[in-house]
């Protein structure tokens, strides 16, 4: 008799601890599902704040990074003297080793009519290290710039460049179209 | 098969595979180690080689060496990804059999045996989990403790830190004179406000006589100058005696002394008066005033200016741009063929002004005293600032675009305080301006990207411009003929009428990149970073000759006794006639390498070379 | 839709841009003489949606089918087969990320910074497992997690953990599930996916120390079974609070316990309540006054760990990335001076001044005194728990899966002889 009475009062504390739990576990999920975003959200590089560190080549969780140089055709000044091709000092303006900036060599040079060249960036080559990115900045139209792309990025919960990216440029967007491209010179307002 | 068989495939399956796991963790190691010691697309000795490459760029088989390098760089790196790769997959295979193999080994083995009678005692069990429990928390307390204790929150004093400290950022553009000697007699009141009427006058009757300052006889009476002059702002003819900035008088390129050597060999010394080291590295040009030889150094640590005795190569003085405020603690980078002293300075005979890649301006007397400093705010320059001061009278012009904006200030001499400070339709330059009187009036012309405009020198209204540049904006501006000449690679030549502000021809054909056109006699002359010296008809822009050099031109050709004098970056200065037609007078090479423009007095010309300064003449 | 963008943008360029783009571009696009056009530069977009709605509804399933197989169908066979099809697919196929281990940590974000907005699928991996838990016991452990999964699968020879130590260390994921909510809603860092021992091994790369962890814990799980679910797991914290409590649970027995004790070593994870030894019972009968003393001493725990923990927020907010900094230039303004140093040349670079910072990680190292004085309590009050506890004995008269403890396995099983 006794012995039933201990497990009734045994049970009746668990299921009102459950009953709690339920009701916290309610409250949590519910006020979380109000703040909630219906869509999916992914890891990009803000063009604007990315100053080229190189660390993006280096902290990616995936080795070679998911982040890629991208090179938005439409803003390039298809120029000989490129600076995201040609290493600072280059002894001449061809695709030598000694002249590229790449150090994949993953840039690729066609000549399209005097004076104008065309780059493409081999995207299997490319490391994400920023260099020609920084060179096309400063030298030219900052045509060319870093993208994580999304075809490779496994999305971690805490994206390893961002942790260490010293210009903060790594943040999390939203929208069908995952990428900040510079579509135009001006950084937009 | 029995289960003796079976526990025995199971083991040695089991044995197998853990030594294939840890040889693979082994070589996987090897692996790591190796790409953290080195990293073989940061690869130091690729560095040097191409550094090396820099000085000898036409070294076959260093190019061959530095080819092979990087594709045995690269074939590393890919190669030791495909490694770690597929020596990850072949470790996850073999783990799994290995765990496989065991468990069904373990499995083989293990029967549901008869429980062991004891028990632990689960009092005693209780009692100790207390304990450890307890100790657990008390390390826990004790760990924060200790780190309260022994981190303190160096934020707190910062705030109560900071008014006393000058040099903390937020306090940029402060005007102080230092304790050194204050300005004496040189700049008094009544001297002043008259030197600008004289000057005035002055050039208006020259210019209505000439409409252009071709190259005159310095006129007898003014030319010799007597000890009152000194005390004041130095006339025309001062000015066209000495070499006051970068380009000479009025940065316009033309140099009005007539005695000019013309013949020199500075590896034999030929010709050589005398050559002392540069100090200090730089790319600013020298400039001159009577006996003395200013110039710019300056690097990472330390901005200076250099006074030398022009006849001896003596260095008088020399006097450090430091304890400026607002002055940067790290001065912002700049790249190598640019650096922190890259704009040439200028002097009026009774003050030196300097300024450098920091931002920091600052005005010595011709002792070295200083009389003011300041700093401008860092610009924001990708390559490092280099457009060169210019002064008249009281004034003292700075063009100074940046990343941010086009932007340029008129300095009053005497203390540094602002004239005025525009800020124009411009984006970063690295061009310097030149002053050319204009329908009578003195003109501050000044490039920019894209504009080419002509400014009001006493309070900097925009007089005209022309949306003409574009590219990275390097070469100065032309003057002559009433024209302004501006051109610029990737970009165009144009002739501007700066009375009207129309463009009278255009064209594209050879252009220069760092080097400033100059004109001369209804001719327009350039030499570009393709080798080769060009000459251009002035009012029509036809291209009449040009002439293959051995090497390019980052130094500006210059005018002097009739000839045009272009220094290319070997060091060799061609000499040419001015005239329709290629006429090489000579071409002297210095055995150094030149970026400078050479700067003139009477019968020397002063070539400031990468590692020593050079006095040519008889 | 991208198409139609570039096709606006080219209409605004033709339209209204020409001398507007001549003025922005430092180097024009050419006018291309031989009709060179430029090619479309198309970026892969990320998964779809319908991925994520997939996950959700595989985790559902999962935890619902290993519930039937743990109570009703009692098969270890088929909790090991899900278990493999869980590891292979959200482990390897899915790389591991975002799991709900991590998941706590969004939501926790997501409740102290109100921009940050957590998505639905996360909370919902956040919130099911716990439901499961409550309802049916810790079946997320069990099959669901590649965590545990692939820890489970080391298990060759498992040795017992005496009780003290797993009663100690059995306090640690409560510690560190504190200080990852603290980290996390002072927006500093996610520590438990930074530091999850199993992802790389998942996505075959990672920092070679984590992968040295890694293999380690595996290692170690060859004997010492799931040492990161029992010693380590934040999220594991939640469950076993949850699953003590839960409706139904795994029973070793399908009918009445014989108390053969055939199943007394049975769990590697020592998750098996032995029967109550009577005298134990009697004996604590006279600890009624250690119980009483022990729950009393809650407060005290309570207010101690707040305390201590808050006092150390200096050294908790040095991990905050702004902090850190700040501290940096603050403590030695010559670092400004070290060009190598490219976190610090970055911020000067930029156009925050050292004030701003300052500022900046004034108001976080706040946040930290006043998250830690929360962290702190409750550790103290999870440690109170854990003492009082000891003073608490239930009368049990057969072997039974611990609630908070058992990872329904299912190992067991096959040790009892009693038939349905």
């Amino acid at each position: 008799m006794e012995r039933k009475k201990t497990k009734n009062r045994r049970e009746f504390i668990r299921s009102s601890m459950r009953f709690g739990m339920v009701l916290a576990l309610g409250g949590v999920g519910g006020l979380a599902f109000r703040n909630a975003a219906a869509g999916k959200s992914v890891w990009q590089i803000d063009p604007f704040k990315c100053t080229w560190c190189g660390r993006c080549a280096t902290h990616c969780v995936l080795n070679p990074s998911a982040v890629k140089c991208v090179h938005a055709y439409e803003m390039c000044g298809y120029c000989d003297l490129c600076g995201g091709y040609l290493k600072v000092g280059h002894s001449d303006r061809s695709t030598a080793a000694e002249n590229q900036l790449c150090p994949t060599a993953a840039i690729n040079r066609k000549f399209i009519e005097e004076p104008y060249y065309e780059y493409v960036i081999n995207e299997d080559l490319c490391i994400g290290c920023g260099k020609c990115a920084e060179g096309c900045t400063a030298f030219g139209n900052g045509s060319m710039f870093l993208q994580i792309k999304h075809d490779i990025c496994v999305d971690c919960n805490e994206c390893s460049i961002a942790r260490v990216c010293p210009s903060d440029a790594i943040k999390r967007i939203n929208g069908p179209d995952p990428y900040l491209m510079k579509g135009d010179f001006s950084e937009p307002a | 098969m029995d289960i003796k068989d079976k526990i025995r495939t199971a083991k040695s399956t089991a044995v197998v595979a853990g030594a294939f796991c840890i040889l693979i963790s082994l070589l996987l190691l090897l692996n790591y180690v190796q790409m953290q010691g080195s990293d073989p697309l940061e690869s130091t000795v690729m560095e040097t080689l191409v550094q090396r490459l820099a000085f000898e760029p036409n070294n076959e088989q260093l190019k061959q060496e530095i080819r092979e390098l990087d594709l045995l760089a690269r074939r590393a790196y890919f190669t030791s990804i495909w490694q770690i790769r597929a020596g990850g997959y072949l470790l996850l295979f073999a783990s799994v059999i290995l765990v496989v193999s065991l468990r069904i080994y373990h499995s083989l083995l293990s029967k549901i045996n008869k429980p062991e009678e004891e028990d632990e005692d689960q009092l005693a069990a209780r009692i100790l989990s207390v304990k450890w429990i307890s100790g657990g928390t008390g390390i826990l307390v004790f760990v924060a403790l200790f780190a309260a204790f022994t981190i303190s929150d160096p934020l707190e004093i910062y705030f109560a830190r900071v008014p006393d400290d000058p040099e903390e950022p937020g306090s940029i553009r402060q005007i102080t004179i230092s304790d050194a000697p204050p300005r004496t007699d040189p700049v008094t009141e009544d001297q002043t406000a008259a030197a600008p009427d004289t000057g005035h006058e002055q050039m208006q009757e020259e210019t209505a006589s000439t409409p252009s300052p071709e190259p005159a006889a310095p006129s007898g009476p003014a030319g010799s100058a007597t000890p009152a002059a000194s005390s004041a702002f130095p006339d025309e003819n001062t000015i066209r005696r000495n070499h006051n900035a970068f380009r000479g008088p009025w940065g316009q390129g033309v140099i009005y002394h007539e005695s000019v050597p013309a013949k020199w060999d500075g590896s034999s010394g030929d010709n050589i008066i005398w050559k002392v080291p540069v100090p200090l590295h730089a790319y600013s040009s020298p400039v001159i005033w009577d006996d003395r030889l200013f110039m710019t150094g300056a690097d990472e640590k330390v901005r200076k200016v250099f006074c030398f005795d022009r006849h001896t190569g003596n260095l008088l003085w020399e006097a450090s741009a430091n304890s400026i405020p607002g002055s940067p603690s790290a001065p912002p980078r700049t790249t190598d063929d640019t650096g922190l002293g890259a704009p040439t300075l200028t002097t009026n005979g009774l003050a030196v002004f300097a300024i450098f890649g920091t931002g920091d301006i600052i005005a010595l007397d011709m002792d070295g005293n200083r009389l003011w400093a300041m700093n401008l705010g860092v610009p924001d320059n990708h390559y490092g600032h280099s457009s060169s001061l210019l002064t008249h009278n009281e004034k003292l012009f700075i063009q100074y675009d940046d990343q941010n904006s086009g932007r340029i200030l008129c300095l009053d001499v005497r203390s540094g305080e602002t004239i005025w400070d525009i800020t124009r339709d411009s984006r970063v330059s690295w061009a310097s301006p030149l002053m050319a009187p204009v329908n009578g009036q003195w003109q501050l012309i000044a490039k920019g990207n894209p504009i080419v405009a002509g400014y009001n020198i006493d309070d900097g209204t925009e007089l005209w411009s022309v949306e003409a540049m574009g590219g990275e904006v390097g070469p100065s501006p032309a003057f002559g003929g009433g024209l302004v000449f501006a051109a610029n690679e990737y970009s165009k030549m144009v002739a501007i009428d700066p009375a009207t502000g129309s463009t009278l021809w255009e064209d594209n054909y050879y252009l220069p990149e760092v080097s400033s056109p100059v004109y001369s006699g209804g001719l327009l002359f350039i030499a570009t970073t393709y080798a080769l010296v060009a000459c251009f008809d002035a009012k029509t822009g036809e291209m009449l000759w040009e002439y293959d050099t051995d090497d390019i031109f980052y130094s500006s050709p210059v005018i002097a006794g009739g000839k045009v004098y272009a220094t290319d970056t070997k060091g060799t200065t061609y000499i040419f006639e001015v005239g329709r037609e290629p006429v090489l007078v000579a071409k002297n090479p210095l055995g150094e390498e030149v970026h400078t423009t050479p700067a003139f007095a009477d019968g020397r010309i002063y070539i400031r070379g990468e590692r020593n300064l050079y006095c040519i003449g008889q | 839709m991208r198409l139609k963008t570039t096709i606006l943008a080219f209409l605004l360029l033709i339209t209204s841009g020409p001398v507007l783009w001549a003025q922005q571009q430092r180097f024009p696009m050419p006018e291309f003489e031989s009709g060179y056009q430029y090619p479309d530069a198309k970026l892969p977009g990320s998964g779809s949606l319908a991925m994520e709605y997939f996950d959700v509804g595989i985790l559902v399933l999962l935890l619902a089918v290993t519930s039937w197989l743990a109570i009703k169908k009692r098969s270890r066979k088929w909790i090991l087969l899900l278990m493999t099809g869980a590891l292979l697919y959200f482990g390897f196929w899915r790389q591991g990320c975002i799991c709900p281990i991590g998941a706590v940590q969004n939501v926790a974000l997501g409740f102290s910074d109100p921009t940050y907005a957590v998505s639905w699928f996360i909370i919902a991996l956040f919130l099911l497992p716990l439901l499961f838990s409550l309802a049916f016991g810790r079946v997320f452990c069990g099959t669901a997690c590649p965590l545990g999964a692939i820890q489970d699968i080391v298990v060759v020879r498992p040795v017992r953990v005496p009780v003290w130590v797993r009663k100690s260390l059995g306090m640690f994921p409560f510690v560190y599930l504190a200080l990852a909510v603290l980290f996390a809603t002072t927006g500093t860092d996610f520590i438990i996916c930074r530091y999850d021992p199993f992802i790389g091994i998942f996505r075959m790369g990672a920092e070679f120390h984590l992968i040295v962890i890694g293999i380690g814990f595996l290692l170690v799980g060859m004997f010492v079974a799931r040492p990161y679910c029992r010693f380590f797991c934040p999220y594991g914290a939640l469950l076993k609070t949850t699953s003590i409590f839960s409706k139904n649970h795994l029973s070793i027995t399908p009918s009445q316990c014989i108390d053969c004790k055939l199943c007394k070593d049975s769990c590697p994870f020592d998750a098996i309540d032995h029967p109550t030894d009577p005298k134990v019972i009697g004996k604590m009968k006279d600890k009624t006054k250690h119980f009483l003393l022990y729950a009393a001493l809650i407060p005290l725990l309570i207010v101690v760990g707040g305390w201590a923990m808050s006092s150390a927020h200096i050294f908790l907010a040095r991990a905050n990335p702004d902090v850190y900094l700040a501290h940096l230039l603050v403590r030695d303004p010559s670092v400004m001076e070290d060009l190598d140093n490219l976190d610090v040349q970055t911020f000067l670079g930029s156009d925050r001044t050292v004030d701003e910072l300052v500022n900046d990680a004034t108001a976080i190292q706040a946040t930290f005194r006043s998250g830690a004085w929360f962290t702190g309590a409750f550790i103290g009050l999870v440690a109170g728990l854990f003492l009082v506890s000891q003073f608490v004995i239930r009368r049990r008269d057969d072997y039974q899966p611990n609630r908070g403890d058992c990872f329904s396995c299912g190992r067991c099983f096959k040790y009892c002889p009693v038939q349905k």
